[in-house]
Formats: C-alpha cells, structure tokens, sequence
C-alpha cells in the first residue's frame, strides 16, 4: 500500500513541479485568448462635412473546433445546421474545421447583415462553439458620382501583405486599394487594439484580462465639394447622353490653392460590391465593360490634348520672342511643308490674325507656324513647365503622366535600329503637330485642369490636392492643406496675358462659343479653349476626343476646369456646353459651394 | 470486561472521514457542482454510517443471502428499468432521486464474500471456484450497463479479500494467469468507447479532441496546479469548464489545479491515515467476519483511491470511478460512509466476542489469521 501510494505521490510531484510550468502554459493557451479589437476605419467627408462613407455593421459567424459538440451525433447534427445557415456543403466545412489550432475560430460565414445575424443569432445557444463577431464595412455614398474619387477598400493581396507586415497589418485587414481610401490610408486607418479575454470550455468569453483599446482612424475632409461634384457629375452624364457618347470626365480645381473641387470619370461603377467581395460574375462583367468603368479616367486616361494645347505653344512664342501680340501671321486653309500638306480646320483662308484672335479662332495653320519658329525642345520645355507629361502628386494612386515627346524620345522609343527611318527620326511635321496638340502628346483631365489653373493663375502650377484637412476622432484638426506651388512658366506676364486674351475672346465670339453662354445665362467672363483631338494614328477614320478647359472669372480666377469626352466629335459642340453647364451649376449653387 | 462505547470506536477514523469530506465539499464547490446536495448526500451517509456502526455487524452475516439476492435484484432493475444517461444504463430513479445500485453493489459485494469466506477453514480450489461463481453474475451485469469501472473495483475486492481469506500466492497466481488467458475474448466484451479508452490511455495525443481530450485536460490542470496550486475557486481549467466530469470522475484534477502539489499530498496522506485506521481495525476485528469485512471495506476504498487519482495523473486507464468522499455522488457517498459505518460496527461490537479480542491482543493479524 505504501509503495502504490509512494508512487502516485512521486508521478504527481513529477507532473507539478518539473512538467508543471509547461502544463500550466498549456492551461493558460487553452483559457486566455488575445482578440483584436479593431480599430474604426476613418469617415471620408467633403470639404463641408457632409460624410462620403459610412461604417455599417456586418457580422461573422465563427467556429471554436475544439468547443463543438464532443460525441459524434450532435456533432453532426450542428454541422449539418451550421452547413444550412451558411450554405456550405457540409463536407467542406467539415474540412476548414478540422485546422491546425483546434483552439483558433474558423470563420465559415463572413459579412452577414442584420437580418442574417438576428435569424443566427436566435439559434445560436443550440450551437456550441459558434459566435458572431461584429465588424464594420465601408459602404460609400453614391459610388457612381463619388466611387472614382473615393475607391473602395479590399483584403489585402499578396504584394500587400508582403508590404505592409512591417506596419503592422494582419492578414485579414482590409486597406485602401484605389482612390483616396488608399491615397489617405495611413491617415484613414486606425490602431488595433487587442484585449486578453478568458474563454471557457465552450468558447464563451468569460472575463477581459487585459486591454488595450483601440485607436480610430482620422477623418478625413475632402477638398472635394460634393455639391459641386454632383452637378458635376450630372452635367457630364446628360451631355454625354446628348450626343450618345458613354465616357468622360471632368477636373474642377480652384485656382487659388489648387484643390480639386470634382473629379467626375464616367462611367462609374459600384465601389460597394468591392467591400462586401465581389462576385466572380460581376468582376468579370466589369472588365469586359468595352466602356471600361473601373478606368479613372480623370487621373489614368490618356489622351491627345489637341488645340487646348495652343496656348502652351503661344506662350512659348511669345516668350522666345519668335512673335509678339501684335505679330500678325496668315491662317490658310493649309500648308506645304516640303510637299507634306497640313490643314487648318477650316477649308478657307481666314486671313491674316494677332496670336489671341488665332486662339480663339483656333487657326491650325497660324500654330504651325509658330511651332516651326519654336522648335520641338523648346515647346517640350514649356509643355512640361505647364505640368505636362508630369504624374501629378495627388493623393491617390494610379495618377498617370500623360506624355511630352522631343526627337531624344522619338528615338528611344522607336524600336527600329535605322535612326534615320520615319519611325525614329523627329521631322518638322512632328513639330508642327506637336504645336497644336497632337504628335505624340498626351495628357490627363487632371493635368488638364492644373494647365488651364496655371493659365488663371498667372502661370503658377499648384501641386492639386484632394485634402482639405485631417481630423482626429476628437475633432481636433492636425493636418490642413496648404497650397504648394509645384512650378512657375517661365513667361512674362504679357505672353501669359496674350494666351489668356485668346481664351477670352474665343467664348466670345459671337455666333459661335459664346451661344451657349448665353443660352445657358452664364456669363462669359473668363476663358475657355476647346480641344478636338485626333487620336489612333491619321490613317484610321476613328471619332476625335473633345475638350474644353475654362476658368472664370477672368480677373482673379475661382475656378478652372477641364472637361473631357471620349471619343466625343467636335469639341465646340460636345464638351463646350458641359463646362458652361458645369459653371451655370457652380454659379445658382454659390452659397452652397463658397470654397473658402 | 466493560469498556464504554465511546472507548471501543475508532475515534481517528470519523474525525478523517470528516476532513476528507470537507475538502470533497470545497472541491465540488468550486467544480460548481450542486454542493448543497452534496451537503443532503452526507448527511443521508452519516446517517446510514451511524445506523451501521449501530446495527450489529454479525447479523449481517446470517442476512448475506438475502444482501445477495437483493443487489441482484437491483442491478437486474437497472437493466430492466434504469435510466440512461452518457451512453451506459446505470441508474434507479428512487422517489425522484437516481440511486445508482452498482455503487451500492460494492459494498454489498465486501458483506456477502466476507460472509462466504468466512465460513470457509481454509481456501480450496473449490471455494475459490465458489467465490468467482458468487462474484460472476453482480459483476456481469455491472460490466454491461457498461460500467467497467465499477467492474474493476469487484476485482480488486474479489483478489483483496481471497487474498485476505488465506488465499495462496499460487492461487491468486493461478487466477491472474486465467484472466490472461482470457484476455483475448476482452475486446468482445468491452464497449467500442472502452476499448478506445484503453488505447487512449496508451496514446493520448492521437486524438487531443476526441477521445483523449478528458485525459489531456485532466493532466494539464493537475499540471497547472504547480507546488502550491492556483488557490481555491482559482484553477483556470477548472473554472472555464475545459476539465469535464469535473465534479465527479475528475475531481482529483480540479483539486490538484487549485490546491498544488502539497495539497494533494496532505490529501494523499489523509486517505493513506485512513487506511492505516482501516487496516488497524482490521486488526482488531474480533471475529473472521469482522476482519474480511473491514478488509473488504479497505480493499474497496484502496483500490478506488487508487485508481482515480492514477487516472487523472495518466497513469492507469479511465474508468468512471469516483474518488471516495470527494467525488459529487449520492450513492457512492452513501455507500463508502455506510461502509465506514460498518467498520465502526465491527469495533463498537467487540464486547460480545471479546474473548478473542483478549487472545489475540492488538497485534496485527491480517495475515496470520
């Protein structure tokens, strides 16, 4: 008796003390469990306040494996229910139940919404080992008008996780993927907190141990004006539905600060099918979309910028001192460079015209002139000191740069080893394009907007911005905008002047421009310069892009804007009347817009 | 020669009982377990123990047929009309309570084969063979509710007592060596669920969910509990539910994890103090009756001490034994104090024999006899 209990005494003390620190670990791994308590994703705001998106709640169903039911037959019986409320087959969820961690909770069911969670949650004291946890989901305002500026928020990738481990992400956090929600991640995520909480047997949380709370996310006020960017976005749907075209876009900036009022791509697309994960079908119907929808076409879209160009070439004039405002230079209905003909739009000779008024009547021929007198160098220096060619820094990803070409590109990119061949040699007809927008340039809506702000602005270029301020949950402002002059053109004020003299008198001609003004009872003090762009190579007989940038007024400017349509015609009768009707908006809604 | 009552009883042994119950009670509360029942268990076991120790044991002797017939009856019931529950069918419901009669059957198993043996001058083959054939039927029955636990406590008491009626070495020897032999047929008559435990046993991480979760857990609170032990009501394990039949098969563990090593080595030694009173009473047992039933008594405690606190330490295989005075249980609670009450029985009614008490003094007889 003695030894038997001798040896039960020398097996406990064995158990206790030697293996006792390791078998108490276990005890504490089986009891004490680290939740993340996330953190509250920022709210994006307009400039004024008003919320662009909201956290909604949803909620996961969730599996302790080693809390299910022990003996078989219940156990099959809570799969088989748990199989039906999520619509899984039963037997792969009995396969993602059977992890590694019997102790970690397996989520078999993932954004339900609130009439899903009362009806599980109604059964869930029958089901051991399952709960629901609560989280929050973006669901954003009006994706088709906002879902271009604001983006979406996505699990995170592979690229992803290998690049944000070092900041902290957890596998199943979401980050910002496209548009100001990844522009202003760093802002718009908050801290995780965790909280060591005792389960029981069963998986219930019993006690909170230890806490540490977690930390929202700043909010985030847009420079956006979502008045304005409503009118914006409904003034460039109906002239596109006027003349059946489908794509298009429009950049409104303040030419103060350099903050983007509206940026409008259409057409748009539902950015809360993204939060909620999108379906195979609707992703793939997405990309097939010949109207490709997901193309920010505002940052991304690259396109020739044709005759709004001119003013870049007339200030470059201007400033080399090639001609002056009073130089006067014919406008035939074209040109014979060397035997290569180039036409003006119009097929009669305009006469004789000063650089303003050939602006305003967008002589091609007058801006060929002037760019064989410039030369392609010296037009590409200035292109690019007007924020051509140059990927804005703006607070989103994807911004695109849009392209300022000289005889050193030409001849990298030509891919043909004879330098002297057409395809990698600059000609003079390449200058001569170039000078009224065509060629190899290309450039954005955005850039568009910062190049016809410049124009406002006495030829500062103002880095565009889509922040106004930064907020923290309290309310206190810690971050605000502040307008950086990113360039200023190298041009006097009376080349600059003369430009925008052009852009004046061109909405003001009578009978022509000026029409939709006052049918629209906009007045017409500012400047505008429409653009219709041919693209895909002369040979090909595909429909020219339109364009038309404006500012107004003309002495200290409030607003510039570009206004883009795709594969839109003449640009006169296309894009024009959607930035007067864009300014006839801005001006009935003054009060609600005020920017300042 | 006119010795008080107070004298003749074993005084040490009621104040161990009593201390053994106390921690069984704090540990069943901390199990959050019903302790005021538990409270009722041991008040109805005092009561049957102090009836016990007042009826005198002799009769008892000439009502061995009729115990006999009775516990078959009952474990005959339970087949008949028991209630089910965990899988096996073991228990009576009597006016509202469950009354499980295997538990009962242990000790009516200690009256009957200390009545049997005790007739007997010596331990021939034949009177072996009488013993199994007593031991059989009680012991079948029991083995397919299923109840192997209970099962294994008939064989430790059927060995104990042959072994304390003079039962030869080669004998036992001989009998073990049969079992052996047997030992094939087992798997048949084992359940799915026992046979599992076995294997368990032998491997415990094959399956840490299933099978062998009761045994990990089991270790990781005995484990957990260290030298000094988390503290009353403090055993995480034990607490949040992961040790299951905490009140019952496992209490052991939930004591272990609260009350540490030097707990339950103060426990291992009150359980050890009583079994010395056992085998001191034992000693002075003034007839062969007496002495067989107070051994069969020890026998039972002993082996059911021994074979609860190894299961939840790993070292013996699970089988649903509760451990005496601390598990929660009515029957079993009864059972072992009506035991102990008999023991006192058989030391409060020495006067009547006293003459042998007188010729073989104090010293120890167990196996002289």
């Amino acid at each position: 008796m003695v030894i038997v209990v001798a040896g039960l005494a020398v097996k406990l003390a064995q158990m206790q003390v030697s293996e006792g620190s390791a078998l108490a670990g276990l005890a504490r791994a089986n009891t004490v469990h680290r939740i993340v308590l996330e953190a509250e994703r920022g709210i994006i705001y307009d400039r004024h306040g008003s919320a662009l998106v909201e956290n909604s709640p949803v909620w996961t169903l969730e599996v302790v494996p080693a809390a299910l039911p022990r003996d078989a037959i219940s156990r099959a019986k809570e799969l088989a229910q748990l199989a039906r409320i999520t619509g899984q087959p039963e037997d792969q969820l009995a396969t993602s139940l059977a992890a590694t961690d019997p102790y970690a909770p397996v989520h078999i069911g993932a954004n339900l919404d609130e009439a899903h969670y009362l009806a599980i949650n109604e059964l869930l004291p029958q089901l051991t080992g399952a709960s629901m946890t609560q989280h929050a989901i973006r669901t954003y305002a009006d994706p088709l008008v906002f879902g271009h500026v604001l983006g979406y928020v996505g699990p995170l990738n592979d690229a992803d996780v290998q690049r944000l481990r070092p900041l902290g992400y957890q596998p199943d956090e979401v980050v910002g993927k496209v548009g100001v929600e990844a522009g202003f991640e760093a802002q718009l995520r908050g801290t995780d907190g965790w909280a060591d909480v005792e389960v029981d047997a069963r998986g219930q949380i019993v006690r909170t141990v230890v806490t540490k709370p977690a930390v929202p996310g700043h909010a985030v006020y847009l420079s956006v004006d979502a008045v304005l960017q409503r009118g914006t976005a409904q003034s460039l749907a109906a002239g596109l539905q006027r003349d059946g075209k489908t794509a298009g876009a429009s950049v409104v900036i303040d030419p103060r600060t350099g903050e983007v009022l509206a940026m409008v791509s259409l057409p748009g697309y539902d950015t809360n099918l993204f939060t909620r994960g999108i379906s195979r079908a609707d992703y793939a119907k997405l990309l097939a979309d010949p109207d490709r929808p997901m193309l920010n076409r505002a940052i991304a879209g690259q396109y020739p910028p044709g005759s709004t160009f001119k003013m870049v070439t007339a200030t470059a004039a201007l400033q080399e001192g090639k001609i002056t405002p009073q130089t006067l230079l014919g406008c035939p209905s074209y040109i014979d460079v060397g035997g290569w003909i180039y036409h003006n739009w119009a097929s009669y000779n305009l006469g004789y015209m000063n650089v303003a008024k050939a602006l305003a009547l967008s002589c091609d021929t007058f801006f060929y002139q002037v760019a064989a007198m410039v030369g392609d160098v010296t037009l590409a220096r200035y292109a690019r000191a007007f924020g051509f060619g140059q990927a804005k820094d703006i607070e989103m990803p994807g911004v695109e740069a849009g392209l300022v070409p000289d005889r050193i590109w030409k001849e990298i990119q030509c891919g043909v080893p004879d330098l002297n061949s057409d395809a990698c040699r600059w000609s003079l007809g390449d200058t001569l394009t170039f000078g009224i927008g065509q060629s190899y340039l290309l450039t954005t809506p955005l850039n568009q907007a910062v190049y016809v702000a410049a124009l406002a602005n006495q030829g500062e270029v103002l880095k565009p911005t889509l922040l106004h301020e930064v907020r923290d949950a309290s309310g206190a402002v810690i971050e605000t905008q502040h307008t950086q002059v990113a360039g200023k053109v190298p041009a006097s004020t009376i080349a600059l002047e003369a430009a925008r003299e052009g852009m004046r008198e061109e909405i003001n001609l009578p009978y022509n421009m000026n029409y939709w003004f006052r049918a629209a009872g906009v007045p017409a003090d500012g400047g505008g310069k429409t653009g219709t762009a041919q693209w895909g190579g002369s040979g090909l007989d595909l429909p020219t892009h339109a364009w038309f940038l404006f500012f107004a007024p003309y002495a200290a400017s409030e607003i510039a804007m570009s206004v883009f349509v795709e594969g839109g015609g003449t640009a006169e009768v296309q894009a024009a009347p959607i930035g007067v009707d864009i300014m006839k908006f801005y001006n009935a809604n003054q009060a609600a817009i005020r920017t300042q | 020669m006119t010795r008080s009552v107070w004298s003749r009883i074993d005084h040490l042994q009621p104040l161990l009982v009593g201390m053994l119950a106390v921690l069984g009670l704090m540990t069943i509360f901390s199990a959050h377990a019903d302790w005021p029942r538990q409270v009722l268990w041991i008040a109805l076991g005092v009561a049957a123990y102090c009836a016990a120790a007042a009826f005198d044991y002799t009769r008892l002797r000439r009502l061995a047929v009729a115990l006999y017939a009775g516990m078959l009856l009952l474990l005959v019931a339970v087949h008949l009309v028991g209630r089910t529950a965990l899988g096996a069918r073991r228990w009576l419901s009597v006016g509202g309570f469950p009354l499980e009669p295997s538990e009962l059957s242990k000790l009516l198993l200690v009256l009957v084969l200390a009545a049997y043996l005790s007739r007997l001058e010596r331990l021939s083959w034949r009177a072996l063979g009488g013993a199994l054939l007593l031991v059989a039927p009680p012991a079948y029955l029991i083995l397919t509710q299923p109840d192997l636990g209970t099962t294994i406590v008939f064989v430790a008491v059927l060995v104990g007592m042959l072994f304390l009626a003079g039962a030869r070495p080669w004998q036992l020897g001989s009998l073990a060596a049969v079992a052996l032999l047997a030992l094939p047929l087992m798997p048949h008559l084992l359940h799915g669920y026992q046979r599992r435990r076995l294997e368990i046993f032998l491997n415990p991480a094959q399956d840490p969910l299933g099978a062998g979760y009761n045994l990990l857990q089991a270790r990781i609170a005995v484990g957990a509990g260290g030298l000094f032990g988390q503290g009353w009501l403090h055993g995480l394990q034990g607490q949040l539910g992961f040790v299951p039949e905490r009140a019952t098969d496992f209490v052991f563990a939930i004591f272990a994890e609260e009350f540490g090593l030097l707990g339950c080595l103060v426990l291992l030694a009150i359980f050890g103090a009583l079994m010395i009173r056992l085998l001191r009473s034992a000693a002075v047992a003034p007839d062969r009756f007496g002495e067989l039933v107070v051994g069969g008594v020890f026998v039972m405690l002993f082996a059911q001490v021994v074979e609860n606190v190894g299961m939840n330490i790993g070292v013996l295989p699970i089988a649903g034994i509760p451990l005496p005075l601390i598990s929660y249980g009515g029957s079993a609670t009864i059972t072992t104090l009506a035991g102990l009450g008999v023991v006192q029985s058989v030391m409060l009614h020495r006067r009547f024999v006293s003459h042998r008490e007188e010729m073989s003094g104090n010293r120890v007889v167990l196996l002289a006899d």
